[in-house]
């Protein structure tokens, strides 16, 4: 059974606070989403919408054609895998296992195969009998996880299912949950503030700031052509230079700087969004060249740190402090004089935003 | 998103505080009534209860003694304990578990068990005086909350702060009072606090080693009841419960009035 | 100085005082039971033989068992409704709790001598509305006693029980509901067992509290609802008969620390959490 999930117009208030604003989202059949973001952008609360612990002001939640909104979360029918895990502590991994089950009426020998398949499923043979206290915290996140697919939900949802987890096993995690959810072709909504996490694991991600979603799209595309400058700067494009185009001259354009420098953009290479916009650079997108380039930004070079697969300068630029990598092969000193000039699969052309 | 609760569970809550402020609202009115039995709804005001306390020779002295009493035997309980405390919280590891418990087993004796005990051994048996057993009463009586609220501070204290003193150069014994007491004083004003109130309230202790020309006032207050029934006593109650109104307030400055539901 | 040292050091002033002016004494009141000449066993033989004292122990346990069952319901109704409170109202509903606590057992003793007295003001509101013609005599009756120990004990449970559920964690009601547990099976499932240690700590302190208290029964029982404490402040004060005392004393030890020990074993087995 796979549906999808689609969440339309929702606004949500904490008191006073407003902390989500008119979100929509479609989670199509057998989709994982991941919605990204620092804390208090309203991904949790996206999800705790979704769930029914909170009620939205206005919008409307629906699980294929059920209309979810007005459900009591008992009744709602979804998976939560909670950060905390929240096992029941006075249960043992199989009764935590068959609490589902059992609200829905499912009989003792069904109900005990089934929790024993799923026990097995997610690999803790032999410990059914523990108590959670007596788990590490990779078997009580692998209970959690039996536990919110074994009443086979339409819907699963992950609220920060690793961050109490160690980095080696955080990753293991991530693809146990992938294959399990891709498994089942269950529906998933996955809220997480790494981005690591949320791009390994997902069909599309959402990134969300200040309760709404800035970008929606697959992980490629989120890396590689952020839409806005929120996006492009929380993908790693540390750099954000305003220009404005002033000149197109056969193959090139001619934009300036802030302070009046003007760089040359290859039309080849890049194409210019609009009159005023941003050049927004990762630090390796910045080649750092030591002869006059037309192409490049002037740089007085400073702070060399290693980085193992190269070195990075912190340069003085015309557009002040700008962070660039250079080759491994030759460490240049610090007040040497460059041009950093962009490369395009580095770099992307933003329009300027409004102030 | 708070569950809403079921209006009967509300209802009934709602009686059970009725339940557990009536009797004192009961008792405030009757210390104010102007007649020279006890009654409420209070008929007629008057302050004249209250003055009549401090005409009655024995509240007064029975009132100074409970005082002095609460405020020495915490003293002293406080100046043994606080060590005792942190000793458990500092070297856990080489003191015996059993030494905790033993710290509370005033508590889990019961006290007229205690009281009796202390009469038969120090009065008597001893031959010490009235108001050294009472104190060393007292100061037992209280140890539990001494060694346990302080302990709860301590075990939430940073020892390695203590460590930081004494690698800058500060000893040990001055480390401790200008670095680990300062940072428990909420736990030692808690404590000190509780301890002095359930000094001041008891009964089951007190009543068999007050002597002749000794008391406290509960002491007191129980033998006037047997006697008289006038608002005297009344006027004397709501005196005590401005101690409870000062006491609580001094908790919930302290360590905040929460701190008594864990 | 090694940290053995110092850390006895600075216990042995606690434990001097302890041991000595507390273990020494009730040592030497139970060993005064044993010193009988009439045989090591007598003063107990006598205790359990005696109608009159059999009806007191009887009569403290019954006390004791029903205010620690009305305390339990009562304080965990009002507990629950104090625990999902706003925070605000939360606070006053604390205040509310503690202020009786902290005020001495006398002073909210006499609170019922006043209300439930000959004259008291139960019995002036019942005759002014007419509901009887005759003030009742409701003092020295165990009902009298139960309903004070009741009123002295609700906040004390209250404040325990409130700790209780505000230590279960929101995310263990939300797992439950999300499983799709209705409220009421989360209550049965989720909130009830894990609040059962809570309970039985809060059935603890009521019971050995009503079972070995001296005010209230002495002021609202009287001689005629004696209970083991006003008992042995008798036979100890009044009759001077040491070795009883000594013998009630020693019942009343045993009794609370058996119940302690039995609790705890019992809080232990139900809760495998801390295992």
């Amino acid at each position: 059974m796979t549906v999808s999930l689609t969440i339309d117009n929702v606004t949500a208030d904490y008191g006073t606070t407003r902390v989500l604003e008119d979100l929509s989202l479609h989670v199509a059949e057998g989709e994982l989403v991941s919605l990204l973001g620092a804390s208090g952008c309203g991904k949790t609360t996206t999800l705790r919408l979704v769930a029914g612990f909170l009620q939205p002001v206005a919008g409307s939640i629906r699980l294929g054609d059920r209309d979810l909104t007005r459900l009591p979360p008992h009744a709602r029918n979804i998976g939560l895998v909670f950060q905390t895990y929240a096992l029941f502590p006075h249960l043992t991994v199989r009764a935590n296992v068959e609490f589902g089950l059992k609200q829905r009426g499912v009989g003792g020998s069904d109900r005990r195969r089934r929790a024993a398949d799923m026990i097995d499923r997610v690999g803790l043979q032999g410990l059914a009998d523990r108590y959670p206290a007596n788990l590490s915290g990779g078997q009580r996140q692998r209970v959690a996880l039996a536990r919110a697919l074994v009443i086979d939900p339409p819907l699963l949802m992950f609220d920060e299912p690793l961050s109490n987890l160690d980095a080696r096993l955080r990753v293991d995690m991530r693809v146990e949950i992938r294959r399990l959810q891709q498994a089942n072709g269950t529906t998933a909504l996955y809220v997480t503030h790494d981005q690591e996490e949320a791009f390994s694991i997902s069909d599309r991600v959402a990134i969300m700031n200040a309760g709404r979603i800035m970008q929606l799209d697959r992980p490629e595309v989120l890396y590689s052509c952020p839409a806005n400058a929120f996006v492009a700067d929380f993908v790693g494009f540390e750099n954000m230079i305003p220009m404005r185009a002033v000149l197109e001259s056969g193959d090139a354009v001619r934009a300036r700087m802030a302070d009046g420098t003007m760089l040359m953009l290859p039309k080849d290479r890049f194409t210019v969004p609009a009159q005023d916009f941003l050049l927004a650079a990762r630090p390796e997108g910045l080649e750092v060249a030591l002869e006059e380039r037309p192409d490049g930004i002037p740089a007085r070079l400073g702070l060399r740190t290693y980085l193992g697969r190269g070195y990075q300068y912190q340069c003085s630029t015309p557009a002040g402090e700008i962070t660039a990598h250079g080759p491994l092969t030759q460490p240049y000193e610090p007040g040497m004089t460059a041009h950093l000039v962009p490369r395009p699969e580095q770099c992307c052309l933003l329009p300027a935003e409004p102030a | 998103m708070r569950p809403r609760t079921h209006p009967l569970l509300l209802a009934f809550a709602g009686l059970v505080f009725v339940f557990l402020l009536g009797p004192l609202v009961i008792i405030l009115g009757a210390a104010l009534s102007d007649t020279s039995f006890l009654t409420f709804p209070p008929r007629g005001l008057t302050l004249h209860w209250f003055a009549n306390v401090f005409q009655v020779e024995a509240f007064k002295r029975t009132m100074l003694t409970s005082f002095l009493l609460a405020i020495g035997g915490t003293a002293l309980s406080m100046t043994i304990g606080i060590p005792a405390a942190y000793a458990l919280a500092r070297y856990r590891i080489v003191l015996p578990r059993a030494l905790a418990n033993l710290f509370v087993l005033p508590i889990l004796i019961p006290e007229i068990v205690m009281g009796f005990s202390l009469m038969k051994s120090l009065a008597i048996g001893w031959g010490m005086p009235i108001v050294a057993s009472l104190l060393i009463g007292h100061a037992l009586l209280v140890l539990p909350y001494c060694v346990r609220v302080v302990g709860a501070s301590l075990n939430a204290f940073d020892f390695s702060i203590e460590e930081a003193a004494v690698s800058l150069g500060c000893p040990r014994w001055r480390a401790f009072f200008i670095v680990v007491l300062p940072n428990v004083k909420p736990g030692i004003i808690a404590g000190f606090i509780l301890a002095f109130i359930t000094s001041l309230n008891d009964v089951s202790v007190s009543i068999f080693l007050t002597g002749p020309g000794v008391s406290t006032l509960p002491i007191q207050l129980l033998a006037h009841m047997e006697q008289f029934f006038d608002p005297t006593i009344a006027s004397v109650s709501v005196l005590l419960m401005f101690v409870t109104v000062a006491v609580m307030a001094v908790v919930e400055r302290t360590l905040g009035l929460t701190f008594l539901t864990k | 100085m090694s940290s053995r040292l110092r850390a006895w050091l600075l216990a042995t002033p606690a434990t001097l005082l302890v041991l000595v002016f507390l273990v020494l004494p009730v040592l030497a009141t139970l060993a005064t039971t044993f010193g009988d000449p009439k045989g090591p066993f007598a003063p107990y033989a006598a205790f359990f033989t005696s109608k009159f004292r059999m009806a007191v122990l009887w009569r403290t346990m019954e006390v004791a068992v029903t205010t620690t069952l009305i305390s339990l319901v009562v304080g965990f109704a009002t507990a629950w409704v104090v625990a999902r409170a706003p925070r605000r109202i939360k606070s006053i509903m604390i205040i509310a709790a503690v202020f009786p606590l902290l005020t001495g057992v006398v002073v909210r003793s006499f609170a019922w001598l006043v209300i439930l007295g000959k004259n008291g003001i139960l019995n002036d509101a019942l005759l002014r509305i007419g509901a009887i013609s005759e003030p009742l005599s409701m003092l020295y009756t165990q009902g009298a006693v139960v309903v004070a120990m009741v009123y002295l004990f609700v906040p004390l449970m209250v404040l325990t029980l409130v700790g209780v559920l505000e230590a279960i964690p929101q995310d263990l009601t939300e797992a439950a509901a999300s499983l799709g547990a209705t409220p009421s099976a989360t209550f049965r499932q989720v909130i009830l067992p894990m609040a059962v240690p809570g309970l039985i700590v809060g059935a603890v302190l009521v019971f050995t509290g009503s079972f070995t208290s001296y005010a209230t029964p002495q002021l609202l029982g009287g001689e005629r609802q004696m209970m083991m404490g006003t008992f042995l402040y008798q036979r100890a004060m009044v009759m001077f008969d040491w070795v009883g005392a000594s013998t009630i004393a020693a019942v009343m030890v045993v009794v609370t620390l058996a119940t302690v020990l039995a609790m705890s074993h019992l809080a232990r087995r139900l809760n495998p959490v801390a295992g």
